[in-house]
């Protein structure tokens, strides 16, 4: 996994700040709300964004309002992974809807700092940084399964085709 | 060992075995989607299955409660994009007239014990207060539940909270649910559903119960229940809170678990005042306010909002002559609905405005530039009062 600059946060951030609510009545293209990600915590934030780059946070990051831009915004923003200590669940289940990776390492989070370039295996569970390599326990294999997809619906799809296919070729 | 309250529910709409931790796929009883997320929702559908019905009409709805009726075109527009795709689809709009969406489904006996509800609305595990999972989530997991009926869901541990003491009269659920948001903030009930006991939460109302349900959310909590029975599961923590000295609670921006006592920031000079939102839009909470506002005046140069949580509750407060006290006191009494909470239609703030609200989040630019605290309609309602955050005994 090729290496991204960190963006570091601290608890509790909110979707509110991650995706303004006056924008959210406006259904924006993805660049457009790429252009909005965290306006109100970190204005230089969507100036400077890289692809590839990583969002580091505190606990409970995604907290609030189930709006699911908090997770699009980031990932069209070109965010490769968000690291926190933990995550509000209906923001988790957004970014994993969205396919945007999402990982809870409490020890990353504490020992990385803005603007270090650091790397993600999501496979073996590891955050390689300045300071050190950092594990963390895999997402569960359903999970895994939805993020590979690209998000939910994809993945039923997949499945639907998948099942269909096996049944065709059981009549074959 | 019995299973928890959350437990037992989804066990009743799951094949799977419920344990917590698990994955399992569950049967949604309810699903729903508000002007917010809805159109979203409906764009998500239209992509993804075209025409195709949704899989069962008589179980879908949508709930217009944010920006009611619309303020500005955006609105208007995205209103009408559920309302065509309601049309073509044969599902109900509680449209806006009719309130805030978690209500409704609890007025309208769509949420009831043991039921499966889920909608675009983080606020939704309010559903807790009458003993239904309730869950908020993204637009395309309601897409998902919309085509399917269905969704997956990680079982959560359970906390169980024991409320000891019995508060005093003059204190109460919104002062309870402060209290116990500063004690557990949002990392002991994180990603737990919780269940609370003792004679304080038992003996809550409704709109009591709605009052503490709602703020599980600010928790960081999945659920929170308040069972009849006594505890006799297992639990993955247990809390006892002592709440025999409570006395009024406030959040001060810009964070809901931000808690203190108000007598600590008494005095602080107001500019508004907010009264509604899911968290204290009931019949009781305006009755409460209107208790200490009548025959009063609010202080010049202070506006104070009140937004029914429904018409129904609308039609009780204009039956029992509360909206009258509210009107004689200088309120400004607007329709049904999430008033300012959402940046929405009633409330929003400028720069250096000072708002005291019933809501349930504070956060930097929720309800716009200015700071907003949190209390109760009896906190509020005093305060507006004396234009400057007071004690209704200080009065």
């Amino acid at each position: 996994m090729s290496k991204g600059k960190v963006w570091k946060y601290g608890d509790d951030v909110n979707t509110d700040v991650i995706f303004p609510g006056k924008y959210t009545y406006s259904v924006l293209d993805p660049a457009e709300m790429a252009k909005h990600a965290l306006e109100d915590l970190d204005p230089e934030f969507a100036h400077k964004v890289k692809p590839g780059d990583i969002v580091v946070a505190g606990k409970n990051f995604g907290c609030g309002s189930s709006r699911e831009q908090a997770a699009t915004c980031l990932k069209f923003a070109g965010v490769q992974a968000v690291i926190a200590k933990s995550f509000a669940r209906i923001f988790f289940r957004n970014a994993i809807n969205q396919g945007l990776p999402v990982v809870q390492c409490s020890e990353a989070v504490d020992n990385v700092e803005s603007g270090e370039k650091i790397s993600i295996d999501f496979a073996a569970g590891q955050i390689k940084g300045e300071k050190g390599i950092f594990t963390f326990a895999p997402l569960p294999e359903f999970i895994l399964r939805i993020l590979d997809s690209g998000g939910l619906i994809p993945y039923i799809k997949k499945k639907k085709i998948e099942r269909e296919k096996n049944l065709g070729d059981k009549n074959a | 060992m019995p299973k928890t309250v959350i437990e037992k529910i989804i066990q009743s709409h799951t094949h799977d075995e419920v344990a917590p931790g698990k994955i399992v796929w569950m049967d949604l009883d309810i699903r729903s989607a508000r002007d917010f997320g809805g159109p979203n929702v409906v764009k998500n559908y239209g992509r993804e299955y075209g025409d195709e019905p949704v899989e069962d009409k008589t179980k879908t709805f949508f709930t217009f409660d944010l920006c009611v009726p619309a303020c500005s075109l955006k609105y208007a527009e995205n209103q009408q994009v559920c309302r065509d795709f309601s049309g073509k689809q044969g599902i109900k709009v509680f449209d806006v007239d009719q309130g805030i969406g978690s209500h409704v489904l609890i007025e309208e006996g769509l949420a009831s014990a043991g039921t499966t509800v889920v909608g675009t609305d983080s606020h939704l595990n309010i559903l807790g207060a009458v003993d239904c999972f309730g869950q908020g989530m993204g637009d395309v997991d309601i897409t998902f539940a919309f085509k399917t009926g269905k969704t997956w869901f990680e079982v959560p541990e359970t906390l169980r909270v024991d409320i000891t003491g019995k508060s005093p009269p003059e204190t109460t659920a919104k002062d309870l649910t402060l209290y116990i948001l500063k004690q557990l903030g949002t990392k002991k009930a994180a990603l737990k559903a919780v269940e609370f006991f003792g004679e304080g939460v038992r003996d809550l109302s409704l709109a009591g119960r709605i009052t503490l349900c709602s703020m599980v959310t600010e928790m960081a909590g999945i659920i929170g229940f308040i069972p009849e029975a006594m505890p006799d599961s297992e639990y993955a923590n247990s809390v006892s809170i002592d709440v025999s000295g409570l006395t009024p609670q406030i959040a001060a921006p810009s964070s809901p678990e931000n808690v203190f006592a108000v007598s600590e920031l008494k005095d602080t000079e107001i500019d508004s005042g907010f009264i509604g939102s899911c968290t204290n839009g009931r019949t009781e909470d305006f009755a409460a306010a209107a208790r200490i506002l009548k025959e009063h005046k609010v202080k010049e140069g202070v506006m104070l909002k009140v937004v029914p949580a429904t018409r129904r509750v609308y039609r009780e407060l204009l039956d029992q002559g509360i909206l009258e006290t509210l009107f004689s006191c200088g309120a400004i009494i607007s329709n049904p609905g999430c008033g300012g909470c959402a940046e929405g239609h009633i409330g929003l703030t400028g720069e250096g405005e000072v708002q005291i609200s019933t809501g349930n989040r504070n956060f930097a630019g929720k309800q716009g530039r200015g700071k907003t605290y949190l209390a109760s309609p009896e906190v509020v309602a005093a305060s507006c009062l004396a234009g400057r955050i007071i004690r209704p005994e200080d009065l």
